[in-house]
């Protein structure tokens, strides 16, 4: 193993060697050589990039067209194709020598917002000219007229990720089949029975779905950072002291499992207007609609049972609830943010309920690459981007807070019913503020707890996150678009609390 | 790909204003000295206003929608050059294609014979199926996009009437069709003529050069009097009768905003090069005799950097009536027709018209309903495609944009009549029982859905 390897790293160095020289003595027939498929599969040799991409309408397709690594990982010539080559070759070698092709994460690379970086729009548009064919959909021309109106910040790969390397996940196309091949064992009659203030489990009533609830103490805390807290920012101030009634919260993000309930029992192919579903509360909630099919796949293909459900728009969260409470006759919704934090906190005072500063861990995950530095602290409870492999975890995987909850921070950034203001805790009247819920009007959702994705900065307690609504539907070709699914967002989540 | 489109795009847009407002701070100096001496920049895509279209290969082209400005429009394509022929008509309607028929035989000694004059609703398709490279679409403009669609996909290039499309849906069908026609090297035409106006476009050159500085504010005016109606007769459909008397029928026309407004709308949005973010509006029907549209509208339009532009259309008699545009920048103003002005008032430049009509007013040498075609065929027979669409589109998107406000009482933004799923106009088109019941729209009580 170790020889073969150390084998192939001469073979690279060798052939990088004679690549350099082959540039410079034989030009041409060395740009043409190394720009061919053999030479990119020597070394690409990661997870089905060859077999996706035979499967794929770039090599399996009715007019026998191929379209080979180098037209589309390079710009066209005359735009760019040496220097990107040079550039992107100088990137493969050293990665070729220096870094554990096995420790790649090239699923996270094929994902459209990294994948731009190696696959050029201007590839795409030199053999795709006319984006308005023959027998292009209704759909397909209301969305190239979208990308025509926005071309400098939607990619080719943003809708046809699937078109170069072939994957069921990332179709661009309504998904109707998306979670309706659940088989069921047993069938909850009725939901749980709340006679006093401790955990329950939760049972969504007609299904084998159940969930548990942590019963949260009031109490008063500390909302905001400290000055002097590492990687702090503005909007995380001023600390304010706050008081919060007890509640339930569910132990976990609401799972595929449960959103997917929601799902089959409402799922339609209609879709209502945000001024319908913002007219509905707990008493005209009989009318409710649910969610349309989604596009692709929104579980990523990392798995549906109890992986936090993400993708679902902050309507669709809203409306779960609304649907729940409903189910069970009880009264759930989303967190606000005061309750979230406290909860979070699980009445620690640090930057994570655990102990540790986010400074240190930031320095050991650097570290880390050359000795083993401890981060054992953080990843014990955390999944964020220096353990999860750019993904999110399912339920059992990590450790509880102090008050019994697991992935407050990481796994997926979750939903605040509150409106996001960088001044929210300044604009509170002086004093103990008591159960806040955030400013009365907004453009954007809080939310909390950072993702698999952040930084060890975005996953302290008291980190705020927000909505990007407008971003997060970027690449969504209907019109109107979802107001159920996100088409950008595979980062967010969310975690339901019940009112005692 | 690079957008191939006679817009300068946003980008070149505000690359001109910078471009602009330099020569403003240099040139200072000029304008002491020699008041008259503007700037013309020199990459700005224009018609080549010929006087005639150069000879070639013979054109045969068809007429789609013989009324008035079908029949006109043919007129003004054999006024524009050698070798041009109409051989083929398409109304709805027999006695239309008739009159036509009569016309051009009269008028231009034109011989049509019968086999080649289709009716009905699908008569476009007949049409469209002959020897002809060139299609005049003068229907009503509820039928434009699908019309318009259509030739594009049988590859002719084509002349159609303003506006282009009654609702949004329709707009996104002439956008991607016009695309298409990009893509097929097509030349395509609309009825704007004022982008075809010898007046407005030296006007338009120096206000790209700079003789106003930047834009700070917009007008456009189309106050006229009440426009024509028709009585039904006895035997006419509910169909037959909103067709012939289309210009009263909101699904028809589009409302007046859209069918005669859309002319100043659109050199506003010709001049400043963008369109609006959002607009809100207001109107009312007072006199109007038939259909169900409103016959005033007032709406205003704000642009990136909070510019406004107000438009006002009325079709009432016996009012002040005004069919203009008006422009103020930083350093002036201008009619965008002919004329610019210093701020306090004094002319700075003025177009020179080169001949008196009978009446004695200054008057261009060829109308510009004639320089429409006379444009298009220099196009073709050059091999220098144009296409008008997105542009007419975009404007006429905006007018859309101003009656959906005014209809509904609500502010309206770009990007959702973008979007909009509205579309207009009966289910099925069958010569016979309408719906015709006249339901006027009242701001402030559209459904909360």
């Amino acid at each position: 193993m170790i020889l073969s390897f150390t084998g192939r790293k001469w073979f690279i160095i060798l052939t990088s060697a004679i690549v350099v020289s082959l540039l410079i003595f034989a030009g041409d027939k060395a740009v043409i050589y190394t720009s061919t498929d053999d030479f990119c599969n020597r070394c690409h040799v990661h997870p089905h990039s060859n077999q996706s991409w035979i499967r794929s309408t770039h090599y399996d397709n009715q007019r026998g067209i191929i379209v080979h690594c180098s037209e589309c990982h390079l710009p066209p010539h005359g735009q760019g194709y040496l220097k990107e080559k040079i550039k992107t070759g100088t990137r493969d070698v050293n990665s070729a020598i220096f870094k554990d092709i096995k420790k790649i994460n090239w699923e996270e690379k094929s994902r459209p917002d990294i994948a731009v970086r190696h696959t050029y729009q201007s590839s795409c548009i030199r053999c795709h000219e006319n984006l308005f064919t023959k027998g292009l959909s209704k759909e397909g021309e209301d969305a190239h007229l979208y990308y025509n109106e926005h071309v400098e910040e939607v990619y080719c790969i943003n809708c046809h990720l699937q078109v170069g390397h072939y994957s069921e996940n990332v179709i661009h196309a309504k998904n109707v089949q998306f979670g309706k091949e659940k088989k069921i064992d047993t069938i909850y009659p009725e939901p749980a029975r709340i006679t006093e203030f401790k955990n329950y489990t939760e049972y969504i009533p007609g299904t084998g779905v159940s969930f548990k609830m942590i019963a949260i103490p009031g109490g008063n805390f500390m909302m905001g950072s400290p000055m002097d807290e590492s990687f702090r920012k503005e909007d995380e101030g001023p600390q304010r002291e706050v008081s919060i009634k007890p509640f339930f919260m569910g132990r976990a993000e609401v799972s595929w499992d449960e959103y997917l309930a929601f799902f089959s029992a409402m799922g339609t192919e209609g879709r209502s207007s945000d001024a319908y579903l913002n007219s509905l509360n707990a008493t005209n909630i009989d009318a409710i609609t649910g969610p349309t099919p989604p596009y692709g796949a929104p579980d990523q293909g990392w798995g549906t049972d109890s992986y936090p459900a993400i993708t679902m728009t902050y309507h669709a969260a809203r409306i779960y609830c609304l649907w729940l409470s409903k189910v069970t006759g009880k009264k759930y919704r989303l967190p606000t943010e005061a309750e979230w934090e406290y909860a979070a906190r699980g009445g620690t005072t640090g930057p994570y309920f655990f102990k540790g500063d986010p400074a240190y861990f930031e320095k050991a995950r650097y570290k880390n690459k050359l000795s083993n530095s401890d981060t054992s602290g953080i990843i014990a409870y955390v999944n964020y981007n220096l353990n999860s492999r750019g993904k999110t975890v399912p339920l059992g995987t990590l450790k509880e807070n102090p008050f019994g909850l697991v992935n407050m921070l990481g796994n997926v950034s979750e939903f605040c019913q509150d409106w996001y203001d960088p001044g929210t805790y300044s604009a509170y009247p002086p004093g103990i503020v008591a159960n806040p819920t955030g400013p009365l009007t907004g453009e954007e959702h809080v939310v909390r707890g950072g993702s698999f994705r952040s930084e060890t900065s975005a996953v302290r307690c008291a980190a705020r996150g927000r909505t990007w609504s407008e971003a997060w539907l970027k690449t969504d070709p209907q019109m109107p678009k979802s107001i159920w699914w996100y088409s950008d967002c595979i980062y967010v989540g969310f975690r339901v609390i019940c009112e005692y | 790909m690079k957008p191939k489109t006679n817009e300068l795009s946003r980008r070149k847009f505000l690359g001109n204003a910078a471009a602009v407002s330099a020569v403003g701070v240099l040139g200072v100096g000029q304008f002491l000295t020699a008041c008259d001496k503007i700037k013309i920049p020199k990459d700005l895509i224009l018609p080549p206003l010929l006087e005639q279209a150069p000879d070639g290969e013979v054109i045969k082209a068809g007429v789609i929608g013989c009324g008035g400005r079908g029949t006109e429009a043919a007129q003004n394509f054999l006024d524009a050059g050698p070798n041009l022929q109409v051989v083929a008509l398409a109304d709805v309607f027999q006695d239309r294609i008739d009159q036509c028929r009569k016309r051009l035989k009269e008028v231009k000694g034109v011989d049509i014979s019968d086999d080649k004059c289709f009716t009905g609703f699908d008569c476009y398709k007949k049409l469209l199926e002959q020897d002809i490279s060139y299609v005049i679409i003068a229907t009503p403009p509820y039928f434009r996009p699908e019309h318009f669609k259509s030739a594009v996909e049988a590859k002719k290039n084509i002349f159609f009437e303003k506006p282009v499309a009654v609702d949004p849906v329709g707009i996104r069908t002439i956008m991607s069709a016009g695309k298409q026609a990009e893509a097929f090297g097509l030349s395509i035409v609309t009825g704007t003529q004022r982008r075809h106006s010898p007046d407005y476009i030296e006007t338009y050159k120096r206000i790209m050069g700079g003789a106003i500085g930047d834009i700070v504010a917009a007008n456009a005016y189309w106050n006229q009097s009440k426009l024509w109606h028709r009585n039904r007769m006895p035997e006419w459909s509910d169909m037959e009768y909103m067709i012939r008397d289309w210009v009263n029928w909101r699904w028809l026309s589009g409302d007046h905003i859209v069918e005669q407004h859309i002319h100043n709308l659109d050199v506003i949005h010709w001049f400043t090069g963008k369109t609006p973010l959002r607009a809100v509006g207001m109107g009312s029907r007072q006199r109007r005799v038939t259909g169900d549209q409103y016959d005033n509208f007032s709406v205003d339009f704000v642009y990136e950097g909070e510019i406004h532009m107000h438009s006002m259309c009325r079709q009432i008699n016996d009012c002040a009536n005004n069919v203009s545009e008006y422009i103020r920048g930083t350093k002036g103003y201008t009619n965008c027709q002919d004329t610019i002005w210093k701020p306090d008032g004094t002319v700075l430049w003025t177009y020179e018209y080169p001949m008196k009509d009978a009446d004695g007013n200054p008057t261009l040498k060829i109308s510009p309903y004639v320089q429409e075609h006379i444009d298009l065929i220099t196009a073709i027979r050059t091999n220098k495609p144009v296409n008008e669409a997105e542009r007419i589109a975009k404007t006429n998107l905006m007018a859309i944009m101003g009656r959906e406000s005014a209809y509904t009482g609500k502010e309206t933004t770009w990007d959702e009549m973008m979007a909009s799923e509205l579309k207009v106009g009966p289910k099925e088109l069958i010569m016979g029982k309408v719906d015709m019941e006249v339901v006027i729209p009242i701001p402030g009580t559209a459904p909360q859905e």
